[in-house]
């Protein structure tokens, strides 16, 4: 079969994700972690995981199995591996929290579990990454949106096996003098890879076909989008092999990072410019919230990328460049994320729903799902926030971030409040709403058809490559 | 020129997520001899000036407030059986080899909003006979739409065309 049927698990993956988000952001408001706490310390390490997995991972790797076989019309290798991957995710992330608690002094009974988090995290990103690469492989020559993926996917790889390896020393269950370098000098390594590589890359390729798809703009990938790959690729290929390399012969892996640092500029500054021609060139002259929002998100990006430059050319202490991490992975990342959920779950829940009766029975429209003005001043709330809380990072003023942090929460819970809307189907009016056939969906998984054999001709397809 | 015209207002079903496909149909086999018909949309239907065209009639349009249109399709001025919006890539010969028919209905949804063009697909392919064949042009693979179409026992066959960026897209009722 060709094409891309629905995602069985791709919402318990979200309804993961924005768990997550909430508790973060809870213990953000709270003043748990960073600036309270160190920028190394157990706390807010925690924080940062809670983040980065709880919430980034898991959002990008629901979304990937719904995405990748849109972007390649072809179906995922599995739709059932997902679930033991998520089940291995979520408890290796539990696992890994547990064990920051156990290092902050936290009296957590027996050994420290956090070589057992770091491992468990590795099998379920290893089931991903298996999933998704085989998917992708049937496809080949991919199109660069998958192949935006495919080096995120590696880069995941990367992450995951330092993450394990770090938890190994920290947890002193490997006394190795090797592993302990890796270790102390490692840790910007392994964020690249995870925030700059896995997420970001996914992201930017995720982000060239949903906006052109829901802003009916022309996918013009020509030579500026081939350089953001090649830059990107190149960056994070010096960031991690150059660097480890350093790191292992103890030498600094500075030159490696600003090296990695000017090809991604370059990368980040193309791919702006794509974008905004994207956003140009569009058929579609009033765009949704999802869309509008999402230039909120890349707008944060770009705010990333000058405010890191800028405290590189500063020689700013580390403590600074916690409000690089924490706009990248709330504007952009988590911005691009919360805009784009928004469409997604209205999208997938009205197929669900409506797909199999469309042109049999009278349907509602995917926007009859969602009421954008309500959720729109939650959403503004939301990166308003980011923005002050940046700052706040950047000052640093604790109440002000705290107090930030606390308008992020409120915005989330109520974007969180509309998405459950939408999956409920609650602002559907009238008879359109469950027509006689259309059962209501279920919050955490989708109910999907067997697919039948094609009755005739089967298509001669090819996407020519662009 | 015609003088009378029927009124179909389709607004209100459009309005409500409906699809207006059948009623249009319903009130063009009802038109009298040299009767036309007045259509009032919310957006402007292009994909409906093929088939009509296809029915004999031809078009005019125009503009009222707020985005809506108003379509006064005319009998008699067109020769049946010639598209008013002929599909780009048209010397490119269309699928007619073994039992694929020629098309009974062409649509051009590379510049609806998506899921509009599967919605509009999948309520035209309703309307039709088992062995009829229907062509739309897309401006992307449409990845959900397949196994839809799959799934309610329709064949298809689907290709870019030479551009790159318009997908044509061939579907059989019924496999």
């Amino acid at each position: 079969m060709m094409g891309a049927t629905l995602s069985r698990w791709t919402m318990s993956y979200f309804t993961a994700a924005i768990l997550s988000l909430l508790v973060a952001e809870g213990l953000m408001a709270a003043g748990y972690g960073f600036p309270a706490a160190g920028l190394l310390a157990p706390q807010t390490l925690l924080l940062v995981h809670l983040v980065a997995l709880g919430w980034l991972s898991l959002l990008m790797c629901g979304a990937l199995f719904q995405f990748v076989p849109v972007l390649i019309a072809r179906p995922i290798h599995s739709d059932r591996l997902p679930l033991p991957a998520l089940v291995l995710l979520i408890a290796g992330l539990v696992l890994l929290l547990c064990g920051f608690l156990h290092l902050s002094g936290l009296p957590v009974p027996g050994p420290n579990p956090l070589p057992w988090g770091g491992a468990l995290l590795l099998a379920g990103f290893a089931v991903v990454i298996y999933n998704l690469a085989r998917t992708l492989w049937g496809a080949r020559p991919l199109a660069l949106p998958a192949r935006f993926v495919s080096v995120a996917l590696a880069c995941l790889a990367v992450t995951a096996v330092l993450g394990f390896l770090f938890t190994l020393v920290l947890s002193a269950a490997s006394e190795s003098i090797v592993l302990a370098g890796l270790a102390a000098s490692g840790i910007p390594i392994h964020a690249a890879a995870g925030l700059a590589g896995w997420l970001t890359l996914t992201a930017m390729g995720v982000s060239y076909r949903l906006l052109a798809m829901f802003m009916l703009a022309p996918e013009t990938l020509g030579w500026r989008t081939r350089i953001v790959f090649w830059a990107g690729t190149a960056a994070l290929a010096v960031v991690i092999v150059l660097g480890i390399v350093l790191v292992l012969v103890e030498v600094s892996a500075l030159p490696a990072l600003l090296a990695g640092l000017v090809l991604g500029t370059i990368a980040a500054a193309l791919y702006g410019a794509d974008i905004v021609q994207l956003y140009r060139k569009r058929r579609r002259p009033r765009i949704e919230l999802n869309s509008r929002m999402a230039s909120f998100a890349i707008m944060s990006f770009g705010l990333c990328v000058l405010l890191l430059l800028g405290l590189v050319a500063a020689s700013a202490s580390a403590e600074r460049f916690a409000s690089v991490v924490f706009l990248a992975a709330f504007g952009w990342l988590g911005g691009l994320g919360l805009a784009k959920l928004y469409k997604i779950v209205a999208f997938l829940t009205w197929l669900e729903c409506y797909g199999p009766i469309l042109g049999k029975k009278p349907t509602p429209r995917v926007q009859d799902l969602v009421i954008e003005p309500r959720a729109r001043r939650w959403f503004i709330a939301y990166f308003a926030a980011v923005w002050l809380g940046t700052l706040a990072l950047l000052l640093p003023q604790a109440a002000l971030y705290r107090a930030s942090a606390a308008v992020m929460l409120l915005a989330t819970l109520a974007i969180a409040a509309e998405l459950l809307r939408i999956r409920r189907l609650s602002d559907v009016g009238g008879e359109l709403r469950l027509p006689g056939v259309v059962a209501r969906p279920h919050l955490l998984f989708a109910v999907v058809p067997p697919p039948r054999p094609a009755a005739g001709a089967k298509p001669p397809t090819e996407r020519p490559p662009r | 020129m015609t003088e009378s015209f029927t009124d179909l207002d389709v607004r209100p079903i459009l309005r409500a997520g409906g699809e207006p496909f059948a009623e249009i149909m319903k009130a063009v086999s009802s038109l009298a001899p040299g009767q036309g018909l007045r259509l009032f949309a919310t957006f402007k239907p292009v994909p409906l000036f093929a088939v009509l065209a296809k029915k004999g009639f031809t078009h005019e349009e125009t503009e009222l407030e707020g985005g809506e249109w108003e379509v006064r399709f005319i009998p008699g001025a067109a020769s049946p059986a010639e598209p008013a919006t002929p599909a780009p890539a048209a010397g490119k010969p269309a699928v007619a080899e073994g039992d694929w028919p020629a098309p009974v209905q062409e649509m051009d949804n590379r510049e609806l909003d998506p899921p509009e063009p599967m919605v509009r697909i999948l309520a035209a392919t309703e309307q039709m006979a088992r062995g009829e064949v229907l062509t739309a042009l897309l401006c992307r693979e449409p990845a959900f739409l397949i196994p839809e179409l799959e799934s309610r026992g329709h064949a298809w066959k689907g290709a870019f065309e030479d551009d790159g960026t318009t997908y044509r897209i061939h579907i059989r009722i019924g496999g």
